[in-house]
């Protein structure tokens, strides 16, 4: 079957529930990693509050690329180019009067590969509101408490605040990492196919944290799991080639595609 | 032919050929370290006396140190091959060498007899012979005694017990004319220039008289004293037959120790040698450095290392951080990166060069002129010291420290790094608190590298710095504690002045290969201290479990 891809570009579509409050509002971003390699083009979307919103679509698509754009993180990469207009609370978060380090403080992010820095437990998640000035031991050890306890991991870490956290299992050292995200007491907490190197057991438990924190926070993950984000979302992007094909409903999407692309690739002929 | 071809293909030549470079390399570094050992280790225990009988008639006493073949001209201008043995006779004051080849064919009879003696002079090298007669003041005990040898041990303590007097006496004289001499000085110093006021060369004057008056008491006090021991000393003697049989008077106090080796039991030699090692470790050096100990150039080498290893690592790890995390990666910046690893080959007497040039002259010259303008003409930093020294060899260590924490630096997972910016963390809290902690343990493989570079570099310390003999240590009790102007000694050189500048080298050789395993064995001593808090750090940072 042959894919009619000009045809499904630009017909990105936008989710306009009124009883949804945006959060994230993004308008015609282009971006290039070099000059002529364009991996977003032309994205708009917008996120709503407290909800799970997730990012689908094969390799090199472009989902971790806008991912990464909502905390500016592909600032770093040297050689980039980004246009159109990225909102978050209604701030144009690529002017120049945003400061990076409080931008990323309010969006926490939790990567693919789990990165506790080479501290102890209590540090590690302590790390981001020192950073941002908070010194007062008594409340710090709150922020730890409560932190831990979102992510799913104090009661397995209350009696070892103090020893490394490199001797944490793999899926403890995810929670570990999300829980230090949560310390900042962030709005929007962005994912970056959090479970991708878990085994099932581990990733059953990342997913029930996901869904225990969607009350609170803003959730975009982006998964090469389509079950995944199935589980956990509650709505869903499905992304090819840098467009954004289909936004619906996790279930509308997932039992009745609009775009043919979108079920050729979740019924897997394809990605 | 295919079979040949499998052979081949299979790389099992390549395991013999990489095999065989592994085990040359490995064997030649253990035959280097085992020479060392053998012969450094060898260097303190006692050997035993021979007595020679020539066939002449002439006798030799002394320890045998080697034996070979020869090569002898005879008349007919051919070569004949001779066996002969290379004895340590001593006696330096009157054989006027320490050693004598004697062929085998020459020699009637040999034996080691029971009572010989070799007796350690303060000066000369060491006496062999055997004990005549003691006189300790008026008594005189000769060879009727069978305690002999106890009186001679009883006269030996007496005087090395004057001469720590003597030692005392002199430091306390020296410390009480210091104010004198140093208003003295002062006086030369105005003398030279011609426009002076007579009134302060007047007080000066006045104050000299004042100090000389006060002292005076003390001084002549003090120096009767050591006039008494001086004259105790001489009446302290010991009457030893030579080889030849002539009678020779030692003054007791010429000698440091005497000890009978071939009476000596396997347990009592041991227990002599582990005390020659302790003094070879605290003791000064004596003879110009030939005998004695090498404390002062053990204190310099790692006092030298120490300050080197505090200049270099800040400043190695600054460069190597603001290289990789802060500047802007390019041509100029390879161009940085490649000069500095390449800093790294060149040779190590330009370094020296530079030193001398750079930091002595200009540097140490302009500390002098602004802040030592009392002390000149005589330099206080504008000549080789230790510091300059450390200085020298913190420049000459800096690439490696630069490459092995670039190296760290790379090895830092690139998630960790965004995971703390993510978190809202500049970039200057990420590399303190994120960055930094995890490249501890290259930081200190690199501090590894540079201490054991720095400690075995002797060309650019000799014209820095390094001396032959220092007058005093450059850290002790007198303030400011840490004298970085001041010239030291460092093993790697005091091999090379013993071993190649000495007067009397062959009777140093011991002394070079001795000194030349602790110099080795402070390199491993300290790299093991730097790998011990390495493998710490890397047990508290090792990377995940999964």
């Amino acid at each position: 079957m042959k894919i009619n891809i000009e045809q499904a570009l630009g017909k990105n579509v936008k989710v306009t529930d009124k009883k949804l409050v945006t959060v994230i509002r993004t308008n015609k971003v282009n971006f290039y990693y070099t000059r002529d390699k364009k991996t977003l083009d032309n994205i708009n979307i917008t996120i709503s509050e407290k909800k799970v919103t997730a990012f689908i679509g094969p390799s090199g698509c472009g989902k971790s690329t806008l991912l990464r754009c909502f905390n500016r993180m592909n600032d770093l990469i040297p050689g980039i180019k980004m246009t159109g207009k990225i909102e978050i609370e209604g701030n144009d978060i690529y002017s120049p009067d945003v400061k990076l380090e409080d931008l990323r403080k309010k969006i926490g992010m939790v990567f693919q590969k789990s990165n506790p820095f080479p501290m102890t437990i209590w540090e590690n998640v302590a790390f981001g509101p020192k950073v941002n000035g908070i010194t007062s031991k008594s409340d710090l050890d709150e922020i730890v408490e409560f932190s831990l306890t979102q992510g799913d991991l104090w009661k397995e870490v209350k009696d070892r605040l103090n020893s490394s956290a490199m001797d944490l299992s793999g899926g403890q050292q995810q929670r570990l990492c999300i829980a230090r995200a949560l310390a900042n007491k962030p709005d929007i907490i962005l994912m970056d196919e959090p479970a991708s190197s878990l085994d099932p057991i581990s990733t059953n438990k990342i997913e029930e944290t996901i869904s225990e924190l969607k009350n609170n926070y803003t959730i975009v993950i982006v998964t090469h799991n389509m079950q995944q984000a199935a589980r956990v979302s509650e709505y869903t992007a499905f992304m090819m080639t840098g467009n954004i094909i289909e936004f619906n409903e996790t279930s509308a999407l997932f039992t009745n595609p609009k775009e043919k692309l979108t079920e050729d690739y979740i019924t897997g002929r394809f990605g | 032919m295919n079979r040949i071809k499998t052979f081949w293909k299979k790389g099992d030549p390549y395991i013999l050929f990489t095999g065989a470079g592994l085990i040359f390399s490995l064997g030649m570094v253990l035959l280097m370290l085992g020479i060392i050992i053998f012969n450094g280790m060898d260097a303190f225990w006692p050997k035993n006396i021979s007595e020679y009988q020539l066939k002449d008639g002439s006798k030799f006493l002394g320890e045998i140190w080697d034996t070979k073949k020869d090569y002898l001209l005879k008349p007919d201008s051919t070569y004949g091959v001779v066996e002969e043995v290379k004895v340590k006779t001593g006696n330096r004051d009157i054989y006027g060498s320490d050693f004598k080849w004697l062929y085998h064919k020459d020699i009637k009879t040999s034996n080691e007899p029971q009572e010989a003696v070799c007796f350690e002079r303060w000066e000369y090298g060491n006496f062999y012979g055997f004990i005549n007669a003691v006189s300790i003041f008026d008594k005189r005990y000769t060879f009727q005694n069978k305690d002999l040898i106890e009186k001679a041990n009883e006269a030996l303590a007496k005087t090395l017990d004057n001469r720590n007097k003597e030692e005392n006496i002199e430091k306390k004289l020296n410390d009480l004319m210091r104010p004198l001499s140093e208003v003295q000085r002062e006086l030369s110093l105005i003398d030279i220039n011609e426009n002076v006021n007579k009134i302060k060369v007047e007080k000066l004057n006045k104050k000299a008289e004042e100090l000389q008056n006060k002292i005076e008491k003390a001084y002549t006090k003090l120096s009767n004293d050591l006039t008494k021991l001086k004259e105790e000393d001489s009446q302290i003697i010991v009457s030893v037959t030579i080889a030849d049989g002539t009678n020779i008077d030692v003054p007791m106090s010429k000698v440091l120790r005497l000890y009978q080796p071939n009476k000596m039991s396997t347990i009592s030699k041991s227990f002599f040698y582990v005390k020659k090692v302790w003094e070879f470790l605290i003791a000064d050096p004596r003879e110009s450095n030939t005998e004695g100990g090498v404390f002062p150039a053990i204190f310099g080498t790692v006092i030298m290392v120490l300050l080197m290893s505090i200049v270099v690592v800040p400043f190695g790890v600054a460069a190597a951080i603001y290289l990789n995390e802060y500047a802007k990666q390019g041509f100029l910046i390879r161009m940085i990166r490649l000069s500095v690893v390449n800093l790294a080959g060149v040779p190590s007497i330009v370094f020296g060069i530079f030193g001398l040039g750079f930091f002595i002259y200009i540097i140490g010259g302009t500390i002098d002129q602004l802040f030592f303008t009392s002390e000149l003409p005589s330099p206080t930093f504008g000549t080789g010291g230790i510091l300059w020294a450390s200085l020298t060899l913190a420049l000459l260590t800096l690439p490696v420290v630069v490459v092995a924490t670039e190296e760290g630096l790379l090895a830092v997972p690139k998630e960790n790094k965004q995971g703390a910016l993510a978190l809202g963390a500049t970039k200057w809290q990420m590399i303190r608190k994120v960055v930094l902690p995890s490249i501890m343990p290259g930081i200190l493989t690199g501090m590894i590298l540079a201490i054991s570079r720095g400690a075995g570099e002797v060309a650019p310390l000799m014209i820095t710095g390094v001396v032959k003999l220092a007058p005093a240590l450059p850290f002790d009790l007198s303030f400011p504690f840490l004298h970085l102007d001041r010239k030291f000694m460092h093993l790697g050189f005091h091999i090379y002045d013993v071993g190649f500048q000495s007067p009397n080298v062959e009777a140093a050789l011991p002394m070079v290969y001795t000194t030349a395993f602790l110099l080795v064995l402070i390199v491993v001593t300290l790299n093991l201290v730097a790998i011990y808090f390495r493998n710490n750090l890397r047990n508290k940072y090792k990377s995940s479990t999964f």
